[in-house]
């Protein structure tokens, strides 16, 4: 007698349970797959946990560095959650919200001159918006077009994106009186995005926040978001409804492009002010993260920004207290991600142990 | 009964498979496929098993060739025990599966498929002459993606008979063939079966198991009904047909679907609805209709001409792969012709006047995980706005409900929640309460159980007394059951329209779905 | 100023050309072959890191290079088991699986290199092979090379023979076009993809360790520079073909090598950033052109079973 393990649909589980089946179950594959990490770095995984949970909880200012970062995590995450939705890939997320800081901050730099100063604001997000839409053009005319793999171009876009921004600030859009430190002039502060009090929260979280809420809307209850979902659903039955695959597809991904460009528009004009080394931190690709710890769910995703928000705070402090590299936070967001995959299994299965058969494909003779 | 002194070449006892359900709006649970079957097969016998679909034939034979565990009961080979872990375990005792979807690598060569199952060398002459030994034709060279299905049935077959299989076990086998394919393949197994092979033949055609079968067992939700019913000589068909159809349905059944023959009640109710003046008013007009086709391919069909009036059925026949998929998607506006003209009611081709029930229930019909309102939407929904009109969809899907005698737990039902026949019926509702002039239906009754067919039958023949129908189906028995002309579409073309009140009309049906009539002898009989 | 076409500048050409498009070829033959199996992993940008480190750290630790190329195979393997276990067996997202590997090795690299950042370590340098490195133009373009890009150049007939001509080559193919049909013909399915993945996965970590112990010797963090994106590139453009890899590898090594040479010769055509933005964009316009042709798309597409998942027990 033998024993197997048998993995098998748990019907009795409801979806609201399983979600938060998963979610946990994502949370505790994470942590033991990064303290794995840790331990490989040769630090004590439960010192640099610690460290962690204290540099994110550990002060009022850290509680609001996280909310600093969940803004433009919403916004990448809703930019990847729509896509995928239709199941279409926008990797490309941190390119577009290059290309919408690049965008944003060309309207700060140039537009001063003839803009009107209270319209250079809402003119600004708006250029970051179309930046990031105008980013994801490209692979969204390839994909609807030819079936051009999105993934590929909007993946390899982002090294473009990066490399042309660092083009403008070590070159023509350069500070002259930087004192050799590459970077543009810093922006006229009426193009800044207001924050709250003294500290560095700014506008784009609240309007994060409505834009997920619109995007709920968009997707529940217009006629786009019907067909968008049925497109996504079931291409079959889209051709079958005569719905324009083409242009839903394109819309869909330059809406994405759209919202993180806007998130990059929000980062240069809350956060930084100059576009600079350091402006590209990998916020769009956390925003593929975000998106399915939300279980695509645009509701949820200014939660699971907030989760990821106050890991890369905490991951700084991995950095100043245990020396560990700013990399660190990657392997920490790929034990994330192999978690949530690891929760999507789990979630609503269990597993069963049941005695087999002397052995299995033996026959009499 | 007969008993033998010699064990049963495979035996089962009290066979059961659960599965966990799918739904899950209806609370979760487990369905059971099958429950405490018995079955007997011997050598030198053809056994057909009889059942509708979901009657868990299927299931049955999958776990006898190794697919699934069993839950509970016990096989013997020979009277041995055995106990099957793999498909792979079944070949090595001898148990081979034709199942209805082939499971043939489509990229790969005859050869190259059959060396894969064998384990032997990739070798066109072994091939070819494997294939000469057991008397079934196939070209070792070509690729699996280019034969035609009946050549695809032959190499799975040949891949069981090259490992020596003793047990075959064919899934609804004549269903991708043309009728005229089908004594082929029942000579063939006869054959396979007298050199001591038990061959099993799954089924729910009735029709079919008269030729072939030597005994019947016949399995109704899950439960063995009756096992191993031998052939009654004293009959012409070998077994009391009504008597079987009672045991598969479980009551007795509508005239409709108890034969095969067309049934005189509905060719009436036809008659009667043509003598109408309405009649010679033609609906809808094809004329030298041609699909796109991708460089150096010929196109899916080209130049059909046909006429449909108001208040007619015209059925388009074909074996599978014959372009006849191709231009249902075109009438029914999925695809666009690259030559010829569509006009509906003198007027140039336009969706909206189209009512279109595609063969893809799950996938093109409806959207799975969408309700039913919403569903409701896909194809009828027409007005402008950027808001979509969930109360319309809600009220429109409750009328269809209640239009078709639609089961299902109410309008926010999920489509991927209703069984096939509601679901079919459910769309079939949608269609016709767009009133469009001309309704395309494809396959309406492909994995039905009985009584679904016969209530989309009803609602055919009830949306041809307003519209003009085109039936596309490969079943030349419903068309036969519902039209008055048939046309048979071989090779992308029209190869001969017969109308259905003639004596011979199945047998010249048959010959043309196979490509044996001349094309010119047909149109001059149609032409009379 | 003109260019000077001469030979030894043809031959240096070909040598870079060459050299250049070693650790794409390594890893897009990977991928060629977990793809025919019917797995897709998109994890290659971290495999090649993995290999380039572990490669690195156990060739300055030890000076063997033979223990270097062997860590490198294996980190990269060990990898592609991780995205094997998500893909084959818990049947997961293999885009999200791919993408969490990418971003685990340059995560757990950057972490675990931290040290050996600009520290010296071993160099597998150029092997003249003789007589046959004496040819003119071929000579050095082939000929001179390090170890790790006779073996690319070797791999891809060798795979090409494998893949079309074996029975394992069958049994690989049969995985990736209809798993369903492999498993009936008794075709160990998941073991077939694990070991395909597996061997894809060391492919490309041999590419990771020709990038730190040959093109640029050294740790630098990052350093394979979107290079996996670029091989998952190639496979499309390859058709799933080894020797059309070959081909493409190579004309995106002299794409690198013509780049650098007007470079050297101060030919400044286009902006800097531009031109570091080259093989980016370039992959994407080959890409396009290998969807626009009907042709080339109806020759052979991607397995049918690509990045679907097969559950033997229903």
């Amino acid at each position: 007698m033998g024993f197997r393990f048998v993995v098998e649909p748990w019907t009795a589980a409801a979806p609201k349970r399983r979600a938060a089946l998963s979610l946990c179950t994502a949370l505790a594959a994470a942590g033991v797959l990064g303290s794995l990490v840790f331990a490989l770095a040769g630090v004590a995984p439960g010192a640099a946990w610690l460290a962690m949970a204290r540099g994110a909880l550990g002060s009022a200012y850290s509680l609001s560095e996280i909310l600093v970062k969940a803004a433009p995590l919403t916004l990448t995450g809703l930019a990847v959650a729509l896509c995928c939705r239709i199941n279409l890939w926008n990797i490309g997320a941190e390119g577009q919200f290059v290309f919408g800081a690049i965008a944003s901050c060309a309207v700060g730099l140039f537009a001063p001159a003839w803009c009107p100063p209270h319209l250079l604001l809402p003119l600004a997000l708006a250029a970051g918006a179309a930046g990031g839409a105008a980013w994801a053009l490209g692979p969204a005319l390839l994909k609807a077009r030819l079936g051009v793999s999105e993934i590929l171009t909007t993946l390899l876009l982002n090294y473009v994106a990066v490399l042309f921004m660092e083009h403008l600030y070590f070159g023509p859009w350069r500070d002259p009186e930087g004192m050799g430190f590459p970077g543009t002039a810093e922006l006229p502060d009426f193009v800044w995005l207001p924050t709250f009090g003294d500290t560095r929260m700014h506008w784009g979280l609240p309007l994060a926040l409505v834009l997920a809420l619109a995007l709920w809307w968009l997707l529940a209850r217009t006629r786009w978001g019907f067909r968008a979902r049925v497109l996504g659903e079931s291409p079959k039955a889209a051709a079958y409804a005569g719905f324009r695959a083409v242009r839903i597809t394109v819309t869909a991904l330059c809406l994405s492009g759209a919202l993180a460009g806007l998130a990059g528009a929000g980062e240069l004009l809350g956060v930084q002010h100059h576009l600079q080394d350091g402006l590209a931190t990998g916020l769009g690709f956390t925003g593929i993260i975000v998106a399915f710890l939300a279980r695509l769910n645009v509701l949820a995703v200014p939660f699971a920004a907030l989760l990821l928000g106050g890991m890369l705070v905490g991951a700084d402090q991995l950095q100043t207290d245990l020396r560990l590299p700013g990399t660190a936070i990657l392997a920490l967001q790929a034990a994330l991600l192999f978690g949530a995959l690891l929760g999507e299994f789990l979630a609503g299965k269990r597993v069963r142990v049941v005695r087999t058969g002397k052995r299995e494909d033996r026959h009499g003779a | 009964m007969l008993e033998k002194q010699e064990p049963p070449l495979l035996s089962c006892r009290g066979l059961t498979k659960r599965f966990a359900s799918p739904a899950e709006a209806s609370g979760g649970g487990f369905v059971l496929a099958n429950a405490g079957v018995d079955l007997d097969l011997r050598a030198g016998r053809v056994h057909a098993l009889l059942g509708e679909n979901g009657a868990g034939k299927s299931t049955l034979m999958s776990m006898l060739s190794g697919w699934h565990r069993p839950d509970a009961g016990t096989l013997a080979l020979r009277g041995a025990p055995l106990v099957l872990g793999s498909p792979a375990a079944a070949m090595r005792a001898g148990i081979g599966m034709v199942h209805q979807r082939f499971s043939l690598v489509e990229a790969l060569t005859g050869a190259e498929n059959l060396a894969l199952a064998d384990g032997g060398r990739v070798s066109a002459r072994r091939t070819k002459e494997l294939a000469q030994r057991f008397g079934l034709a196939l070209d070792p060279g070509k690729r699996v993606s280019e034969m035609s299905m009946g050549e695809r049935q032959r190499l799975e077959i040949l891949k069981l008979l090259a490992r020596d299989a003793h047990i075959l076990i064919l899934d609804e086998p004549t269903s991708v063939l043309a009728p005229a394919e089908i004594s082929g393949l029942y000579a063939s197994l006869r054959r396979l079966a007298d050199q001591g092979r038990a061959v099993v033949l799954i089924t729910h055609k009735l029709s079919e198991i008269a030729g072939a079968a030597d005994e019947v067992s016949v399995l109704r939700r899950g439960r063995m009904i009756a096992h191993n019913l031998p052939r009654d000589p004293a009959l012409a068909d070998g077994w009391d047909m009504a008597e079987l159809s009672r045991l598969m349905v479980g009551r007795d059944v509508p005239d409709c679907v108890a034969s095969s023959v067309p049934p005189s009640c509905v060719l009436g109710a036809q008659d009667d609805g043509l003598q109408g003046a309405e009649h010679s008013e033609t609906t809808l007009s094809v004329r030298g209709l041609t699909a796109q086709s991708g460089q150096g391919e010929p196109p899916a069909f080209a130049d059909v001409d046909f006429e449909i009036a108001r208040g007619e059925i015209l059925a388009i026949v074909g074996v599978a792969g014959n372009g006849q998929e191709a231009l249902a998607a075109t009438l029914g506006g999925m695809e666009r012709p690259a030559r010829g003209k569509i006009t509906i009611q003198g007027r140039p081709y336009d969706r909206a006047l189209v009512a279109y029930v595609p063969e893809d229930r799950h996938g093109a019909g409806t959207v799975p995980n969408l309700t039913l309102a919403e569903n409701m939407l896909l194809s009828t929904t027409r007005s402008r706005g950027a808001i979509f009109a969930r109360g319309a969809g809600s009220r429109a899907a409750r009328k269809a409900l209640e239009a078709l005698n639609v089961t299902a737990s109410g309008v926010n039902a999920l489509a991927r929640e209703l069984s096939g026949g509601n679901l079919q019926k459910f769309i079939l509702a949608r269609e016709l309460s767009k009133g469009a002039p001309l309704l395309v239906v494809e396959q309406p009754t492909q994995g039905l159980d009985v009584l679904a067919v016969c209530d989309v039958h009803a609602a055919i023949l009830k949306a041809a007394e307003t519209a003009a129908v085109a039936l596309v189906t490969g079943d030349p028995a419903e068309a036969l059951a519902l039209a008055r002309r048939v046309a048979v579409v071989y090779r992308g073309r029209i190869a001969g329209v017969v109308a259905a009140g003639d004596a011979d009309a199945f047998e010249r049906i048959s010959r043309l779905m196979a490509g044996l009539a001349p094309v010119e002898a047909a149109l001059a009989e149609v032409a009379r | 100023m003109a260019l000077s076409v001469d030979l030894a500048n043809l031959a240096l050409l070909g040598q870079i050309a060459v050299n250049s498009s070693t650790a794409v070829l390594l890893a897009s033959l990977g991928e060629i072959v977990t793809e025919r199996s019917g797995v897709l992993n998109l994890g290659l940008e971290g495999m090649l890191l993995l290999g380039a480190l572990a490669g690195f750290a156990v060739g300055a630790a030890t000076g063997d290079p033979a223990a270097a190329l062997g860590a490198a195979a294996f980190a990269g393997a060990l990898a592609a088991l991780a995205h094997g276990f998500f893909a084959i067996t818990l049947g997961a997202n293999q885009v999200l699986s791919g993408l969490a590997l990418s971003l685990l090795g340059a995560g757990l690299t950057g972490v675990l290199g931290r040290d050996l950042l600009g520290a010296p370590g071993l160099v597998l340098a150029a092997i003249p092979l003789p007589r046959l490195s004496a040819i003119p133009v071929l000579g050095p373009a082939l000929f001179n090379q390090p170890p790790l890009t006779y073996l690319a150049l070797a791999l891809a007939p060798l795979l090409w023979w494998v893949l079309g001509r074996t029975r394992l080559g069958l049994l690989i193919r049969a995985c990736g076009e209809n798993a369903g049909a492999a498993y009936a013909s008794g075709v160990p399915v998941r073991m077939v993809r694990y070991g395909c993945t597996c061997f894809g996965g060391a492919l490309c970590g041999l590419g990771g360790a020709f990038l730190s112990l040959s093109y640029t010797p050294g740790w630098k963090e990052g350093m394979s520079a979107g290079q996996g994106w670029i091989a998952i590139a190639m496979v499309i453009f390859a058709l799933w073909k080894p020797l059309r890899a070959l081909f493409g590898s190579l004309l995106f090594g002299a794409l690198i090598a013509a780049q650098f040479l007007m470079q050297t010769a101060g030919v400044q055509w286009a902006p800097v950033w531009l031109l570091r933005a080259m093989p980016y964009l370039l992959t994407i316009i080959v890409l396009t052109l290998v969807h626009a042709s009907p042709r080339l798309r109806r020759r052979s597409g991607p397995p049918a079973n690509l990045g679907r998942f097969f559950r033997p027990e229903g």
